[in-house]
C-alpha cells in the first residue's frame, strides 16, 4: 500500500498514491529511545518548532501564512510507542485540483522545511521567551490530567503497576523534567533529533511518485544516521499478590481500573489471538463486559477492557457506583473466568473477529489512519494490508481464546472515587 | 430519483422523498470500503413540550426523556440489537443532541442486512416497565459520569447561565431525579409523535451504489405501514434578550480553573440559505477575533491567559443560538477582561478588513474541502443542515459571496452586553 524509499540510510520515504481524498496528508516522524528526561525535552521541542520560526517570527505571522494557504494544517506532537519517543509534525492541505489557485502543496512543503531547519533563533540558540511560555504549555498540559479523572485513573494505574518502565513514562516527561530545560539543552536536543533519529516520512494522497521523491531529495536535506529500534523485552511479572489501591477524590463516580498481566506482547507470535480475546472479553458492545456488565447489571454506563500489547498488560475501565467495587470486580472476575473455562459461543467470536474488521478497514478510510496503522504494523510486514491481518484474526478458535485467557493474570485493582478509604 | 451534482467538488448526491415522507439521501464516495447510514429524527432534548400525535392538547414529559428512548430503541424482545449488528461486522452507535436523535452504523461488510437491521430496529418500538426501570441504573451512571467531567460542565454550565426558559438549558440527559418519572407509556407517546417516517431522514455514504441502495430502502418501506403524516406542533417559552445569570462560578476537584465566555444570540429565527450566511459569517467573525491570528489570541498566549485548550464555537439552531469562547486559566479575571475589551472595541470601532475576510474565507474553505474526506462529518453535518433547510453543499459559494456588512450584521446578533454571560470553574478551597 506504501511505496518505501530509502532516502538516506535511516530515513524512510514512505508514499500512497491515492485519489480517494481531496487533500494531500503527511507525517515525518522523528524516533528515538523514550526517556522521561528527553521526553520532556522533545514535547517542549515540538511546541517551540510549531509557535514560531525565522521566517516567521510571530506565531500569529505563521497562522496567517497557513491561513493563505487556504488553511493548511501543520502542527508538531509527542507521542510514544513502545520504548521509543516519536516527534511528528503533521500537514494537510487541499489537493490544488480542487482549488482555483496552484502551487498549495508546494509552498506548503517550503514552509515545513523552514520549520524544520529553520528554527526561531535568538543569538544562536532558541527564544528564551518562546521557550519559556511553551515549557508553560507543556507543564499545563501535564498538569490538566489531574482534572479528567477517567485519564488520571487510567495513568495512576500504569505508575502502580509498572513504575520507571516505558509504560509508566509520559511523552511529556515530568513537571520537573520541563522545569529543568534550558536553551541549551534544548538546543542539544534540537541537533540530536536532527542527527540521530530515525526518520519515517509519510505522504499520502493524489501525487506523483517520482516528483515528490525529487522534491524531497532537493528540499530536506537528512543526513544518514543509525538508530536501531529494538523491541522492549517484557519482564516476566510472577503475580503472587493482587494490589488493592484505592485513593480518594472530591468526585461523585467511581473510577474503576482493573490490571492484567499477560506475556503476550505486541511481537509476540499470538499477538493477534490475545486482540481477538480482549475483544471478546470487553472491546466490543456485544462483548462479555458489555452484555453482563452494563446490560444485565445495570452498574455501569462505561465498562470496557483495552490491551495494551507494548506493555503486556490488559486492563478493565469501568464508571461505577463505589459503593459496588466489591460486586462490580467479582463480576468482572468471571467474565474472564467464563474465557480461561472456553465459555465463549462461535457468534460471540465471529461478531468479535468481523468488528476488528471493520475497526481496521474503517481505519484506513482516512489518511492519517492509514499512515499510522501502517507505521505500527511494517515493523511485521513491508507488504502490510487489513486483509492479511484480518486472516491472522479469523483463525483464531475458541481453544486459542481458552489458552491466551489463562495467561492473563490480575495484577491490580485501583478505585479512584469519593469514598473514603 | 434527483441527482444533484456539484462539479467543483466532484460529488454526486441523490435523493428522494419516499411516499410516506421519509427523506433519503446517498453519496457515493470513491476510494472508501467503509458505508456509513444515519437514520435520524428531528427530535432531541428541547423538545418538551408538544401535543401529541393523536391527541388536541399539549403535555410536558420528563427531561431527558429523548436520549431515554435513544437509548431503550436497542433493547427488543429477542435481546440487544448491538448482537445484530456485530454478527454482520458492523459498528452501531446512536446520539441525542439539542435538536436530533440520530442511530448509525458503519460497515465494511453486509451493507444491506445492516441496513435492514437499522431501519427494522428502529421502526419497531418495544419498551415495558421492567426494561425501562433497568435502564434508570446506567443512564443515572452516565449522568454522574458527566457531572463529574469539569468540561461537561463548563459547557452546560455556560449554556444554563444564557437562557433563562428555552429547555436548552437542560441537560441532554435529564436528572437522576427526572428520568425516575419516565415510564414506558412516556416513551410510546415520545415515539408516535416524533419518529414518524415524515420527520425523519435517512442519510448512506461511502461505498454504496446508489440505485440499488434507494430500490432497497424503498421496498424496506413499502412494506411497513405508518400513519398519515401530522404536522407536530412544539411549544416553546418566550426567551428574553438578556442572559439568565452574568455570572456563574462551581467549585469542583480541578487544578486549573477553567472559563467560558458565553454570548447568546439573538436572532433564531431563520431557515435556508438566510441562516447558513448567519452561521458561516458569526465563525467568521470569531475567527478574525479570536483565532490564532488575532491580536486577542496573540497577546493572550503571550501574557499566559489561555492555553493549548483554547476553543470557540458557535451554534445555531431555530430558536436557539449561543457562542463560546473558552479555556483554562490562572487568571479568569484578565481573561475575561480581555475577551470583554475585544468585543466592546470592535462594537465601537468596527476594524475588520477585506483582508481579514478573505483569509479568513481561504481558511473555511480549506477546512471544508479537509473536512469532505471524513463521511461520519459529511452525514452529520448534512442531517443538521437539511433539518434547517441548508444544504452543506452550499457551504463555498455562500463563503464566496460573503461580505463585510454580512459579518458586521451577524456580528451585532452576539455582541450584545447584556446577553453574554462567564462561568468559571475553580479549585475547591481547601479545608483546614
Amino acid at each position: 500500500m506504501f511505496k518505501k524509499v530509502v532516502l538516506q540510510k535511516g530515513v524512510n520515504l514512505y508514499i500512497r498514491q491515492t485519489e480517494q481524498f481531496k487533500t494531500i496528508t503527511m507525517s515525518i516522524k522523528w524516533i528515538s529511545e523514550l526517556d522521561a528526561k528527553q521526553a520532556a525535552h522533545r514535547a517542549v521541542l515540538s511546541n517551540v518548532l510549531q509557535d514560531s520560526n525565522a521566517e516567521y517570527r510571530e506565531q500569529s505571522e505563521l497562522r496567517k501564512a497557513l491561513d493563505e494557504l487556504y488553511g493548511t494544517v501543520l502542527y508538531l506532537d509527542a507521542s510514544k510507542r513502545d520504548n521509543t519517543h516519536i516527534i511528528s509534525l503533521n500537514m494537510e492541505c487541499v489537493n490544488d485540483e480542487y482549488l482555483s489557485t496552484d502551487g498549495v502543496f508546494n509552498d506548503a512543503l517550503k514552509m515545513i522545511q523552514t520549520v524544520i531547519f529553520k528554527p526561531n533563533f535568538k543569538d544562536g540558540t532558541f527564544d528564551e521567551s518562546v521557550l519559556r511560555r511553551e515549557k508553560r504549555t507543556v507543564i499545563e498540559r501535564i498538569r490538566s490530567i489531574y482534572d479528567d479523572k477517567a485519564r488520571y485513573a487510567h495513568k495512576r494505574m500504569f505508575d502502580l503497576m509498572r513504575p520507571n518502565s516505558p509504560a509508566s513514562i509520559s511523552a511529556n516527561g515530568t513537571e520537573e523534567d520541563v522545569e529543568s530545560i534550558t536553551g541549551a539543552t534544548l538546543l542539544d536536543t534540537y541537533e540530536n533529533m536532527l542527527k540521530n533519529d530515525a526518520v519515517d516520512i509519510y505522504i499520502v494522497g493524489d501525487v506523483k511518485e517520482e516528483e515528490i521523491v525529487e522534491k524531497f531529495k532537493e528540499m530536506f536535506n537528512f543526513q544518514e544516521r543509525e538508530f536501531v529500534r529494538k523491541p522492549s523485552e517484557l519482564d516476566v511479572y510472577d503475580v503472587k499478590d493482587v494490589k488493592t489501591t484505592f485513593e480518594k477524590q472530591d468526585m461523585k463516580q467511581g473510577k474503576l481500573q482493573v490490571g492484567y498481566s499477560t506475556p503476550v506482547s505486541f511481537y509476540h507470535p499470538d499477538y493477534p489471538k490475545m486482540q481477538v480475546t480482549n475483544g471478546v472479553f470487553g472491546g466490543f458492545a456485544h462483548s462479555k463486559l458489555f452484555m453482563n456488565v452494563r446490560e444485565k447489571e445495570s452498574m455501569a454506563y462505561t465498562v470496557n477492557s483495552a490491551y495494551a500489547a507494548y506493555y503486556g498488560v490488559v486492563y478493565v475501565m469501568a464508571g461505577i457506583d463505589a459503593e459496588l467495587e466489591e460486586k462490580a470486580v467479582k463480576l468482572i472476575g468471571e467474565q474472564l473466568d467464563a474465557l480461561k473455562n472456553g465459555d465463549v459461543t462461535n457468534t460471540e467470536l465471529e461478531q468479535t473477529v468481523a468488528l476488528l474488521s471493520n475497526s481496521i478497514r474503517s481505519a484506513f478510510d482516512s489518511a492519517r489512519g492509514q499512515i499510522e496503522i501502517y507505521d505500527q504494523y511494517k515493523y511485521f510486514d513491508a507488504d502490510f494490508s487489513a486483509d492479511k491481518w484480518i486472516a491472522q484474526w479469523k483463525a483464531v478458535t475458541i481453544e486459542d481464546i481458552k489458552q491466551m485467557a489463562s495467561q492473563i493474570k490480575l495484577e491490580l485493582i485501583y478505585l479512584l472515587s469519593g469514598r473514603e478509604a | 430519483m434527483e441527482k444533484i451534482t456539484f462539479d467543483n467538488l466532484q460529488e454526486t448526491l441523490f435523493h428522494e422523498k419516499l411516499d410516506n415522507g421519509l427523506s433519503v439521501y446517498i453519496l457515493p464516495k470513491r476510494g472508501f470500503s467503509k458505508t456509513y447510514v444515519t437514520f435520524t429524527t428531528k427530535y432531541g432534548s428541547i423538545d418538551r413540550t408538544f401535543i401529541p400525535r393523536g391527541k388536541k392538547d399539549f403535555v410536558t414529559v420528563p427531561d431527558g426523556i429523548a436520549h431515554f428512548l435513544e437509548h431503550k430503541m436497542f433493547d427488543k424482545k429477542e435481546g440487544d440489537v448491538f448482537q445484530k449488528f456485530g454478527v454482520l461486522g458492523a459498528s452501531a452507535n446512536a446520539f441525542t443532541s439539542f435538536t436530533r436523535t440520530s442511530y448509525l452504523f458503519s460497515t465494511t461488510e453486509n451493507l444491506y442486512e445492516n441496513t435492514k437491521v437499522l431501519l427494522d430496529f428502529v421502526q419497531e418500538p418495544y419498551f415495558t416497565k421492567e426494561k425501562v426501570d433497568k435502564e434508570k441504573g446506567i443512564i443515572a451512571q452516565e449522568i454522574t459520569m458527566y457531572d463529574d467531567n469539569p468540561d461537561w460542565r463548563n459547557y452546560f454550565g455556560t449554556i444554563e447561565s444564557l437562557y433563562k426558559e428555552h429547555p436548552v438549558r437542560i441537560d441532554i440527559a435529564g436528572t437522576i431525579d427526572t428520568i425516575e418519572e419516565i415510564t414506558a407509556e412516556h416513551l410510546y407517546e415520545c415515539y408516535e409523535t416524533f419518529y414518524h417516517p415524515s420527520n425523519m431522514a435517512v442519510f448512506v455514504i461511502g461505498a454504496v451504489d446508489p440505485d440499488e441502495m434507494m430500490n432497497f430502502i424503498k421496498e424496506d418501506q413499502k412494506g411497513k405501514e405508518f400513519s398519515e403524516p401530522e404536522e407536530i406542533t412544539r411549544e416553546f417559552p418566550e426567551e428574553p434578550l438578556e442572559a439568565a445569570t452574568k455570572k456563574t462560578v462551581l467549585e469542583m476537584d480541578v487544578q486549573r480553573p477553567k472559563f467560558n465566555f458565553g454570548m447568546k444570540c439573538n436572532r433564531t429565527d431563520l431557515k435556508g440559505e438566510d441562516m447558513l450566511r448567519q452561521d458561516l459569517a458569526v465563525n467568521l467573525v470569531l475567527d478574525i477575533l479570536f483565532g490564532r491570528t488575532s491580536e486577542f489570541y496573540t497577546n493572550a498566549y503571550k501574557n499566559n491567559l489561555i492555553d493549548e485548550t483554547f476553543h470557540y464555537d458557535f451554534t445555531l439552531e431555530k430558536g436557539f443560538g449561543f457562542a463560546t469562547v473558552e479555556s483554562d486559566t490562572e487568571n479568569p479575571t484578565d481573561l475575561e477582561a480581555a475577551i470583554q475589551k475585544t468585543i466592546i472595541s470592535e462594537v465601537e470601532n468596527w476594524t475588520i478588513t477585506e483582508a481579514d475576510l478573505e483569509r479568513a474565507r481561504k481558511r473555511r474553505i480549506g477546512q471544508f474541502m479537509r473536512s469532505l474526506n471524513s463521511i461520519e462529518f459529511i452525514s452529520n453535518q448534512f442531517t443538521a443542515y437539511n433539518f434547517n433547510d441548508m444544504n452543506l453543499f452550499d457551504v463555498v459559494p455562500t463563503l464566496e459571496k460573503m461580505t463585510l456588512d454580512d459579518l458586521k450584521d451577524a456580528f451585532s446578533t452576539i455582541s450584545s452586553v447584556e446577553s453574554h454571560t462567564v462561568m468559571t470553574i475553580v479549585p475547591k478551597a481547601k479545608e483546614n
